[in-house]
């Protein structure tokens, strides 16, 4: 629950002033008595006092990921998806009256202050479309070195192609859930992240994060290997999702980012239609 | 039996073969392409890249196969079988060997590129074929009677060269049509640089000849001609050169010139010549007697006729015994010798002539004609046995005809203005030459008659020499006589020789039948013919050799290429020959399918 005043209600944790009265507990001598139940009393001859829904401001964390992987292949305009994206949600949580942090997790890691006005969003999108590509990164430590210095919680929301062991997505959601955040892994994968155009004349793939290569041939038989091996990663992070209790979504580049929010974000419950 | 290919020239197609290995070498080289992460590679098979070992596999093997057994299909190969009795070809070969031939051409010298066309022919000959070879210098040689061995044709071809001589081509190819006429199956293969049509054989003999003219270029100066003029009894230092110097191409030349007489240098001039022009070079004031080399300094593609040889004389001395009665002709002699620098004459009369003979240059006799141990002159000599006699005496006689090329009268012009008021008919005896002859109206006879004898030379002369002391119209029998002194004093046996190479010249005296270096003696009497061009040793003798023959300086040939015979067609180049090339592309097409067999097992199992 946010720490400051706002739209966000969070029944089950009733608070001495606000505007839906949730419960009712005893008068305890200091509380205000302009919320004593003057009818409870007349009823029951028992000093009550109303309780009410608490109402908080959600500090929302965009986590981008701008490691290398997200520019690769160029073609694929990850990055820029997930800047379309994080700009996109942040604008639906300012809206919302919602606090948002931006943070860049790359080569070299970027942040933004907490942004609470609607106006705000011109600084958001200029950031993010600042972000280059570059650099290795390991998702759980970088996570956990976010939390470590923002440890205020509210919803982390990872924008990543995820192209790292699930064991480490794993790690990183248990770390932000650990502190109280709520978590939500956006895939941004690309349309050859999906279906790799294997060229017959460059025989050796090489990792453009961690500069490893391994020598594959192109024929049909390595294409089905390899959607083997993407259907196993994705039925893993959508496990992991599953087991700790995380939202996840999946967003192919060649869908419009507005398509993604209205409906796939819609359906899952993230977004709601006003 | 033997292979062969009757397209060489698709074994260029082998280069293939490199673009295959390069193929290879290129898929076997690190060819990287960038991905997101390889955390999802990692489930599929990799395999190794070694760019820098050559380990064929069984794919690449059969693809070198098969591009090996394309490029054999390409180039026809075919198995020689022995020709068969009835298809057996008769070959005559004739080359030229005359000094044409060893022109340079682009490709190398003309007689290169016929020998490599000539050989080529003996090549294809299959067994049983018979060859002959006969080569076509000023005379018909033939080189290699009829035979089936191939080896001793293709060995006798290699031995052979041009010669420094002019060739005569209608001989040779007169005999090969022999050969033809004798056994009709004959083929007759003529190698040359003359047109067919400059060889003097008719057209429809020409049908049954393939000719092959070879050669083009016409980038030759050349020597045409070394004078060396000299006036009897004058000094060296007066005698003049002519070197002729003629272009025999189709563009104007500047070519450099370089005399010499012995070691030292004459003259060095630049010579300016128009295109097919002659330049003619005077020379005067010649530092010294001895032999005179002139050569063109710049090289041309005919470097035979670019040096020439001439020989120029040591100072003539007239040293006279006078044998004679007469008190004007003795006056005379004397006066000759006050005006000839170290010249003596010693009058004898006939009488005392045996005890003073001795010593003495030449001999003059008038009017007596014994036998002389010195060389002699007699003039008006009596009827009798003697060595030179007369069959008596005509009055008015002119000189009417004379040998302007014998060494006793060179460079005389003024003969026709001889006229003598008596003059004696000569008899010319046995290895005499009567080099002028005088006539009147009653005919001609000899008036000057020479001779060599033991080495001897001997001059019969038919005029009475009192007229040529009488006046001033007796200067030009004068100057013949001089001439014929200086020609009978002259060291016979040290005089060099000045030949045309192919060109037989009576041999001096002394000189014996035999052969040198370049030069041959023979005959009856013995004749000098050089082979070769340049400076030959024949015994103590020089023997300066040229080649001044127009036909063979003038190099360029228009045209040119290949007549071939339409009388009677070549036996095939496939004659006794098996092809199996379409074995080779049958077999290509196996490999093509084994290859694409084992392509497909390797990308079904990821292994490609």
């Amino acid at each position: 629950m946010g720490e400051r005043p706002g739209d966000r209600r969070f029944p089950g944790r009733p608070q001495p002033a606000g505007i839906e009265i949730e419960a009712h507990a005893g008068y305890q001598p200091g509380d205000d008595l302009r919320h004593l139940d003057w009818s409870a009393l007349g009823r029951l001859d028992v000093l009550l006092v109303r309780r009410y829904t608490a109402e908080r401001e959600i500090l929302f964390h965009l986590l981008v990921d701008t490691s290398a992987s997200m520019g690769c292949p160029a073609g694929d305009r990850k990055l820029a998806a997930a800047a379309e994206l994080a700009v996109a949600l942040a604008y639906v949580a300012l809206s919302s009256n919602d606090a948002v942090r931006v943070a860049l997790l790359g080569e070299t890691p970027r942040l933004s202050r907490i942004h609470r006005q609607r106006a705000s969003i011109g600084e958001i999108a200029e950031l993010v479309a600042g972000a280059v590509a570059s650099g290795a990164v390991v998702l759980g430590p970088a996570v956990e070195g976010y939390v470590r210095r923002h440890p205020r919680p509210g919803v982390a929301i990872v924008v990543s192609d995820l192209m790292v062991e699930p064991a480490d997505v794993e790690c990183a959601v248990h770390v932000l859930r650990a502190r109280r955040f709520e978590v939500l892994l956006l895939h941004v994968l690309g349309p050859h992240d999906l279906e790799p155009a294997l060229d017959p004349a460059r025989n050796v793939l090489r990792d453009v994060e961690s500069g490893a290569i391994r020598a594959v041939a192109a024929t049909p038989a390595t294409r089905a290997r390899y959607r083997e091996a993407l259907g196993e990663h994705l039925g893993a992070l959508e496990t992991i999702a599953a087991r700790t209790a995380s939202a996840y979504a999946r967003l192919v580049t060649t869908q419009p980012v507005y398509d993604f929010v209205t409906t796939d974000l819609a359906r899952l419950g993230i977004v709601t239609r006003r | 039996m033997g292979f062969g290919v009757l397209q060489p020239a698709g074994a260029v197609a082998l280069a293939a073969v490199g673009v295959l290995v390069a193929l290879y070498f290129f898929g076997r080289s690190r060819r990287e392409a960038l991905v997101p992460s390889l955390l999802l590679w990692r489930a599929v098979p990799g395999r190794t890249v070694r760019p820098r070992r050559f380990r064929p596999d069984v794919l690449f093997l059969a693809q070198l196969l098969l591009l090996l057994a394309l490029v054999g299909g390409l180039v026809r190969p075919y198995v020689e079988h022995g020709a068969e009795p009835g298809e057996r070809v008769r070959l005559v070969l004739v080359l030229d060997v005359s000094a044409s031939m060893q022109v340079r051409e682009r490709d190398g010298a003309r007689f290169e590129l016929a020998r490599r066309r000539a050989r080529a022919l003996v090549a294809q000959l299959l067994g049983g074929d018979e060859v002959m070879l006969v080569a076509a210098a000023e005379r018909p040689h033939v080189v290699l009677r009829w035979t089936t061995d191939h080896g001793a044709a293709q060995g006798r071809l290699e031995a052979l060269e041009a010669g420094d001589t002019p060739g005569d081509l209608t001989p040779a190819v007169e005999l090969a049509l022999g050969e033809v006429r004798a056994r009709p199956e004959t083929q007759v293969t003529v190698l040359t640089d003359v047109p067919p049509g400059a060889s003097g054989v008719s057209a429809e003999r020409l049908a049954a000849i393939d000719w092959v003219q070879i050669g083009r270029t016409d980038d030759n100066v050349a020597i045409a001609g070394v004078t060396v003029d000299r006036a009897a009894f004058r000094p060296t230092a007066d005698a003049t050169a002519t070197v002729l110097v003629r272009n025999y191409a189709h563009a104007s030349k500047h070519v450099g010139l370089e005399v010499r007489v012995g070691d030292a240098l004459w003259a060095r001039r630049d010579v300016a010549v128009e295109a097919r022009g002659t330049t003619p070079v005077l020379l005067a004031h010649p530092p010294a007697w001895g032999m005179v080399t002139a050569r063109l300094t710049d090289g041309d593609a005919f470097p035979l006729d670019d040096e020439a040889w001439a020989w120029l004389p040591d100072d003539d001395r007239l040293d006279v015994l006078l044998v004679t009665g007469s008190d004007v002709l003795a006056a005379g002699f004397h006066d000759l010798a006050g005006v000839v620098g170290g010249s003596r004459v010693e009058r004898v009369d006939p009488a005392d002539y045996a005890a003073a003979a001795r010593g003495a240059g030449a001999a003059v006799f008038d009017g007596i004609a014994p036998p002389a141990a010195i060389p002699a002159l007699y003039v008006r000599p009596p009827p009798g046995d003697g060595p030179c006699r007369s069959e008596g005496t005509v009055d008015d006689a002119a000189v009417v005809d004379w040998d302007a090329d014998h060494p006793a009268l060179r460079g005389l012009e003024a003969l026709e203005t001889v006229v003598v008021r008596r003059a004696y008919r000569l008899a010319t005896p046995e290895r005499a030459t009567p080099a002028a002859l005088a006539a009147t109206e009653r005919g001609a006879f000899p008036f000057l008659v020479l001779a060599e004898r033991d080495g001897r030379r001997e001059a019969c002369l038919g005029a009475d020499l009192d007229e040529a002391f009488d006046s001033s119209d007796g200067l030009p029998l004068l100057m013949l006589v001089l001439d014929t002194l200086r020609w009978l004093e002259e060291p016979a046996l040290a005089a060099p020789l000045v030949v045309e190479t192919g060109v037989a010249a009576p041999a001096p005296p002394g000189v014996v039948a035999g052969e040198g270096a370049g030069v041959r003696v023979a005959g009856d009497p013995p004749l000098v013919r050089a082979d070769r061009v340049g400076v030959h040793h024949l015994g103590d003798r020089l023997v300066l050799a040229n080649l001044f023959d127009d036909r063979e300086s003038d190099i360029g040939r228009d045209g040119g290429g290949e007549w071939p015979a339409t009388a009677k067609p070549l036996a095939g180049p496939t004659r006794g020959a098996r092809e199996f090339g379409w074995w080779l592309y049958l077999a290509a097409a196996v490999l093509l399918a084994i290859e694409w067999t084992l392509w497909l097992r390797g990308v079904r199992t990821g292994h490609t």
